[in-house]
């Protein structure tokens, strides 16, 4: 049906000729434009399945991925091996168990608790010595601090990591409690927080982190994720789509009409821009209703770059599929590209974390510079002002990719 | 009994030979297979790590004094950080940490020295919380460093001598009256390489089981020859079961060869028992392929089981604890976690491979991948019979 439209308009560029001419080129580009688009567009709001994919694997993602980063410790089990079977050792635990981030688990002998650990049932083993209720009575504590020892489950990387900080500010305060309940004879146990409490000589610190007072994992994933389904759900369908409809035959008949290679690109790319776009708006509205995370920066300006780079990765997607044969070549094509989406975009782990060569080489994905926009500006509330560098490499991606999408297409043509 | 028997197993091996043959020809899917093992050793042996490092930082001293460039010094020397960037002003370390050219602001008040020899001094540091995890450490060390910072500097040149490696400041740390020390066991220097290099098998098994099955049974489908293969004397059980076996041994190609790399590249060997590893392995492997027919049975064309294919690999990877805790997960994420085979073979996978466990430490993820197995056979099963009819 799309193809007589054109043919009806081939028709009708080959009897203009003479004054005009440009005038009418322009319009006649502009009708077999919409009539692509509107094929497209058919085509896709016919298939379900991409329409269902469309909408929940964003939406999955924001909610699945918002959550998995986290800088805190909760419910993690502590053995404890209590040789001290005093007072105060009981009011650390407590202390431990109070606040939520442990759930101490007692054992009678130090092997239990460490063939636990082996076996993972434990985060970590506390081992109070003996010596604990004496080191607190007076004038022990300045010549030698009782010590406690922590075994931690390094095969845990992450988890170890933050349970050590936190360990060692519990037990900091609860020792300095204890000491200090001794010391006072009132047995409140209260005590100021705050400097001093780390005794003499060393350096209080007080702390404060902007933009995300609790350091909490679900803005910057949500932030993140932005990037990722815009990067690799684009590519994905895209190169499905196309690769489907070479096998079908129907590309070949497009090339075969009057339709110029930009047309059919831009006819491919806009309806689905469009769909993506709307992507977007339903992934801002969730990740603001749902996860309370809204962004501080310009929305406007987001929309804008986010579009941007819609047709950047759509154009990735049309190379992928023009340059296969199969749609398993154009599927591996993307698996292999995402592969380093995740992992090296800075989705997943900081980028100064890894060694140059692979920073230069994180620095040559658009997602790595899209994922670096969505963050400053929807953590940190940037705008074009101090995030320009981003947008023109933004820019740069966008205009090469979508010039390489045509010669591919013009190559096949 | 023992003739139907025979019978089976004669027709499970005949599927799969036919299956192996059809693997042998298939020079992309064997390049992918070999390719990712050395791919994924290199990035998440060299490349990749929570761990912070380079990490830029501006300090504000308003003292200028001997003891505050110490105590910048000593934080410098813990290796996590760039040399640090001196700012005038509040506001520029501000707007520092708000373009994201610095992560941390430390903030040196002016009678720091006075206060430092008369025991309290109080140093001030912002965070750049748009990075929580790097953040949340960075945080961390410099509290580390100021707690145990000693005004008179005789602490300097013993840490330096230690190289100020983070176990260096975990292992001696002074809390308050109570002396905190720590250890941690399986991986000293809580480094993220073995953290990753242990669950390589699982990343890579789950890539090459989802995708393979999948991919096989429905471009057979679309080819006919799945039809062809029905109308053989032989039950659906027996096609799926010699479809898998090809795939089962590749796997425990790919399992030798990731082991392998992470001994040989990056010392990680496995410390536990290498049967239990063996063990675990084979109702994993089952299991993973077993989605991958699943997703070939819900997907009408190779296009869509490719689309469901990709969509059940990620979240496998962002849930299943392989990257991220999955004990910090709020309560419905990780269930639903717990319903992915990668979740329970990593638990399994880190216990044996660092924590040196043997096959009975191992029987919680065993019996869980055993029990999905089971259901995703069911599932097939059920999902697949009407079309037989």
């Amino acid at each position: 049906m799309s193809a007589t439209g054109l043919m009806d308009q081939r028709a009708s560029r080959e009897t203009n000729h003479g004054a005009g001419r440009e005038a009418t080129r322009l319009r006649a580009s502009l009708r077999r434009l919409r009539t692509l688009v509107v094929r497209e567009a058919r085509a896709t709001l016919r298939d379900a399945f991409t329409m269902i994919a469309l909408v929940t694997v964003p939406l999955v993602a924001l909610l699945a991925f918002g959550f998995v980063l986290s800088t805190e410790v909760r419910g993690l089990r502590i053995g404890i091996v209590d040789t001290s079977e005093s007072a105060e050792g009981r009011r650390l635990v407590a202390d431990l168990a109070a606040g939520g981030q442990f759930a101490p688990i007692p054992f009678a002998t130090r092997e239990a608790a460490e063939r636990a650990l082996v076996a993972g049932e434990l985060g970590a083993v506390l081992v109070l010595p003996a010596g604990l209720a004496r080191s607190f009575g007076g004038a022990a504590r300045a010549v030698d601090p009782p010590v406690v020892q922590v075994l931690y489950d390094g095969a845990e990387t992450i988890l170890a990591g933050n349970a050590e900080a936190f360990l060692r500010g519990l037990v900091g305060q609860s020792g300095a409690r204890l000491a200090s309940r001794v010391l006072d004879g009132t047995g409140d146990g209260r005590v100021r927080d705050g400097p001093g409490e780390a005794g003499p000589g060393s350096v209080a610190v007080t702390t404060h982190a902007l933009f995300n007072p609790r350091l909490e994992g679900v803005p910057f994933m949500v932030a993140g994720t932005f990037g990722f389904v815009l990067s690799f759900l684009t590519v994905l369908i895209t190169a499905v789509a196309i690769v489907n409809e070479r096998l079908s035959g129907t590309f070949d008949q497009l090339q075969l009409t009057p339709a110029t290679n930009l047309e059919i690109l831009l006819g491919k790319l806009l309806p689905l821009g469009a769909v993506f776009s709307l992507d977007v708006a339903l992934m801002v509205l969730v990740a603001g209703f749902v996860l309370g995370v809204w962004p501080a920066g310009s929305v406007l300006l987001f929309f804008a770059v986010s579009t941007f780079y819609v047709a950047t990765t759509l154009s990735l997607g049309l190379i992928f599929s023009a340059t296969s044969a199969t749609p398993a070549e154009a599927v591996q094509k993307t698996v292999l590209f995402s592969v380093p989406l995740v992992q090296l975009s800075g989705f997943a782990f900081p980028i100064p974390n890894m060694p140059t060569p692979v920073q230069w080489l994180a620095e040559i994905f658009p997602a790595t510079h899209y994922i670096r926009f969505t963050r400053g500006l929807y953590l940190r509330g940037e705008g074009v002002l101090e995030l320009w560098p981003e947008l023109l490499v933004l820019g740069a991606f966008g205009v090469a990719l979508v010039a390489v999408a045509l010669r591919t297409l013009e190559r096949r043509a | 009994m023992r003739a139907r028997l025979a019978e089976f197993v004669n027709n499970v091996l005949a599927v799969a030979w036919r299956e192996a043959t059809v693997m042998r020809h298939d020079k992309a899917f064997l390049g992918t297979v070999t390719m990712q093992p050395v791919m994924m050793l290199l990035l998440f042996g060299f490349a990749l790590s929570n761990e912070p490092a380079n990490v830029p930082w501006a300090v504000l001293d308003r003292s200028q004094g001997e003891e505050s460039r110490r105590l910048v010094q000593e934080i410098a020397a813990t290796g996590y950080f760039l040399p640090p960037r001196a700012v005038a002003g509040y506001q520029e370390g501000r707007a520092l940490l708000a373009s994201g050219d610095a992560t941390a602001l430390v903030v040196i008040p002016r009678d720091f020295a006075r206060r430092a020899l008369r025991g309290a001094p109080d140093v001030q540091v912002l965070l750049d919380g748009a990075e929580p995890l790097t953040a949340a450490r960075v945080g961390g060390y410099i509290a580390a460093v100021a707690r145990s910072f000693d005004p008179s500097g005789r602490a300097l040149a013993e840490r330096t001598e230690r190289g100020g490696a983070y176990a260096g400041l975990a292992a001696r740390e002074r809390a308050g009256p109570l002396e905190l020390r720590g250890r941690f066991w399986f991986n000293p220097t809580l480094a993220d390489a073995p953290f990753f290099l242990a669950a390589l098998a699982g990343m890579l098994l789950t890539n090459i089981c989802f995708s393979a099955s999948g991919l096989g049974l429905v471009g057979e489908r679309e080819s006919g020859t799945y039809e062809a293969t029905l109308s053989l004397p032989i039950s659906p059980l027996e096609i799926v079961l010699g479809k898998l076996l090809p795939y089962v041994a590749m796997s425990y190609v790919v399992l030798a060869m990731a082991t392998l790399g992470a001994g040989l590249v990056f010392g990680v060997w496995p410390r536990g028992s290498l049967f239990g590893l063996l063990v675990l392995t084979l109702p994993f492997v089952l299991a993973s392929l077993s989605v991958g027919v699943l997703i070939s049975a819900l997907a009408r064309t190779s296009a869509q089981a490719v689309f469901l294919t990709v969509f059940v690999i990620l979240p496998s990877f962002v849930l299943s604890g392989v990257m991220f805790p999955y004990q910090l997960m709020p309560d419905g994420v990780r269930e639903v976690g717990a319903i992915l085979p990668l979740r329970w073979y990593q638990i399994g996978l880190r216990r044996l491979v660092l924590r040196g466990a043997e096959l009975g430490d191992v029987w919680l993820p065993l019996l869980a991948l055993t029990l999905l197995f089971a259901i995703l056979l069911a599932l097939i099963r059920w999902r697949m019979s009407p079309r037989l009819a």
